[in-house]
């Protein structure tokens, strides 16, 4: 295992070229000077091919080929959740740091493995918890850390996305493939709250899962309290029409003051197309783009990454616990003694 | 059936002002005619009296008595009403009756048993009926637009109102009983559905010196299976610019609709000191009176019933009953 790349530019193998690959992380990548996008990966070669001709990439359809030809230095892994440990232990056990979407798996005992067998092998992991990178939750952070609202009592997030359209009908409906909206997205939110209001000690969930094909719960939300006392609310809904832009909302007040904050009201750009509608505050350098490069610097310096897997594990279980409560109708105390999907 | 002669029973409540500045308006149409006001607070009455130049009575049993009022306003402290409402009924005086109705069970069905056999009219004070924002709301929901309602993500967030709201004596709980009730019945009305079972988490306090609790978090699951959340805190701070929110996410199979019913305002920010704001949307209140009298006049039902009273309450209380069982709990309670 290599420590440390130093001064040269540092490979990346990038597998799964679905949605978060083509639209953020290839781009990110592509802009950072140190970062030679070496080989990107597909099952589908042809879909390869053309992506790699985007990004003077090499194509691939198998990992393991792509990593033993290229030798990378780091891959990111953004394949279906459900494909996270095949994939992971895989670079893992080649040596190579991994960047993994979140949820880092759907099942604890997974995480464990991948954690493990990271940490055996002396490789980094980092998990995307995007929103610890994204301006106004790093903001909202930072003013709850400087007591600006005294001590958290309330919080309130929502997370909202029309169905995703490119994946849905293949796997986001099954909850043994994407865990369902909650596990799937309002992990995020969960991620967040952990991180600025600490451990959950007890979660209560209702959510839906609409039509009959879909085994995954397609909205959901959930009730947490937090070891410090505070409760939250998080909202998580794959049920806004195409016509509704992606919608974040965040609030929490606190014994000396309320903070606010949601991302249409305060876009700086809202763009109207036939049938979709965006709305975002563009910034030179976005979550995706900080995220990347806050693990790719980890591995040049050889630093502890800023996302561990186990703070990853953790937020997952927070998210697993809802489903179990969803599907049991009752409170479920944490830590979980025993897998949900 | 000439103009309507009207009473407001306490002016405890904060609503009452708006009642009675919508009757003195009404007064204007030849609508009604606001004869007189209690109140057990000498100040209040006093204060409310000369306001609405009308005349003045610290005892209301001597007030229906002598001035036979066709309707009264019941806004006392929670706990207060049932003993207004049940006078007035005995009377065969129709009651409009600020929310919650109660603050036990029951007392409010006391409240549907002197109604039932009075005959009267019993129109519950759920002004959320009568904004023209749920109102449309409704009709959307109904045309069929948003297919079958699956979620409802709520809030009736607000300052802390003081008073007695304080006083878990006169309120029967806090943030909670006060704010609870709107939306618990928004979604009844909505969905045309009864609440089958309620959790509720809190966590005291916002303000330490309260005590009642002023934070609570609701779910709520419907007969036919809609899933539903009220967040009913008094979680703004005197600085907010609005006094809260009335906010309902509707999750539909087929579309989504956001209830915001009090966004519609402008913004002042002074050159110091916090921002305030004018709002500029319909007021609910006129409507809701308004209605209240065809209801009367026409012999109709109101649209929210003292059983629609009964059926919110039911939620606020069985919210207050999982807080203590730190469990879900079924209904009816």
């Amino acid at each position: 295992m290599k420590r440390g790349v130093g001064l040269g530019k540092v490979k990346v193998v990038v597998h799964g070229l679905g949605f978060i690959a083509l639209n953020h992380h290839l781009p990110s990548l592509k802009r950072m000077d140190d970062v030679e996008i070496s080989g990107v990966v597909s099952r589908n070669i042809e879909h390869a091919k053309k992506v790699a001709r985007d990004y003077g990439a090499r194509p691939y359809s198998s990992l393991e080929e792509a990593i033993e030809k290229e030798k990378p230095d780091i891959v990111v892994i953004c394949t279906e959740t459900f494909r996270h440990k095949g994939d992971a232990l895989t670079s893992i056990e080649y040596g190579v740091n991994i960047f993994l979407e979140k949820p880092i798996t759907l099942r604890l005992k997974d995480a464990d493995d991948i954690i493990n067998t990271a940490k055996k092998k002396g490789v980094k992991l980092m998990v995307g918890h995007v929103l610890r990178f994204w301006p106004e939750y790093v903001a909202t952070k930072d003013m709850v850390d400087k007591g600006e609202i005294g001590n958290p009592v309330v919080a309130r997030a929502y997370r909202y996305v029309s169905f995703p359209p490119w994946s849905f009908k293949r796997w986001h409906k099954d909850l043994e493939k994407s865990g369902g909206v909650f596990v799937d997205l309002s992990i995020h939110d969960v991620d967040f709250l952990r991180w600025v209001l600490g451990e959950v000690e007890e979660v209560f969930a209702r959510g839906a899962t609409v039509y009959e094909d879909t085994t995954a719960p397609v909205y959901m939300h959930a009730l947490l309290k937090f070891k410090n006392g505070a409760i939250a609310y998080v909202d998580g809904s794959w049920l806004i029409p195409p016509t509704h832009p992606f919608y974040t909302y965040l609030e929490i007040a606190g014994t000396r003051g309320l903070l606010v904050v949601d991302n249409l009201t305060t876009a700086g750009l809202r763009v109207y197309l036939k049938d979709e509608v965006r709305c975002w505050t563009p910034v030179p350098r976005d979550g995706y783009y900080l995220e990347l490069r806050s693990f790719i610097n980890s591995v040049k310096k050889d630093l502890e990454p800023a996302i561990t897997g186990e703070e990853a594990r953790k937020s997952l279980e927070v998210t697993l616990a809802a489903l179990k409560s969803f599907k049991e109708n009752r409170p479920v105390k944490l830590p979980l003694e025993e897998e949900v999907i | 059936m000439g103009k309507l002669k009207f009473a407001i029973l306490s002016f405890a409540h904060i609503h009452a002002w708006s009642y009675a500045s919508v009757l003195k308006d009404l007064e204007k149409e030849n609508e009604v005619e606001f004869v007189a006001v209690y109140d057990d607070d000498p100040e209040r009455l006093k204060k409310a009296a000369e306001a609405y130049g009308v005349k003045q009575y610290s005892d209301y049993i001597r007030l229906l008595e002598v001035e036979k009022p066709d309707a009264v306003i019941v806004t006392s402290e929670n706990a207060k009403h049932i003993s207004q409402v049940l006078a007035a009924c005995e009377k065969g005086i129709h009651v409009l009756c600020e929310k919650p109705i109660a603050t036990t069970l029951k007392d409010a069905d006391e409240m549907i048993r002197a109604v039932e056999k009075s005959g009267v009219k019993f129109q519950t004070a759920f002004v959320m009926r009568y904004h023209e924002v749920t109102v449309e709301t409704k009709r959307i929901i109904d045309e069929g637009s948003i297919g079958e309602i699956v979620a409802i993500t709520s809030t009736n967030h607000g300052k802390y109102p003081g008073l007695w709201f304080g006083d878990p004596d006169l309120a029967g709980g806090g943030a909670i009983m006060d704010h609870t009730v709107h939306n618990a019945d928004l979604m009844r009305w909505y969905t045309k559905d009864e609440a089958k079972e309620v959790y509720a988490i809190y966590k005291k306090n916002i303000r330490d010196y309260l005590k009642v609790e002023d934070n609570a978090l609701i779910t709520i699951r419907f007969k036919k299976g809609v899933v539903a959340s009220i967040d009913c805190s008094w979680s703004r701070p005197d600085s907010w610019p609005i006094w809260g929110d009335v906010y309902l996410g509707i999750f539909g199979t087929e579309g989504y609709i956001v209830v915001d019913a009090f966004r519609s305002f402008i913004i002042l920010a002074p050159d110091k000191g916090a921002m305030t704001s004018r709002y500029f949307g319909t007021n609910p209140d006129y409507e809701m009176i308004k209605d209240f009298i065809r209801v009367i006049k026409e012999d109709d039902t109101p649209r929210a019933t003292v059983y629609d009273g009964r059926q919110a309450l039911e939620i606020a209380l069985a919210a207050y009953k999982s807080l203590e069982k730190k469990a879900p709990v079924e209904l009816p309670l």
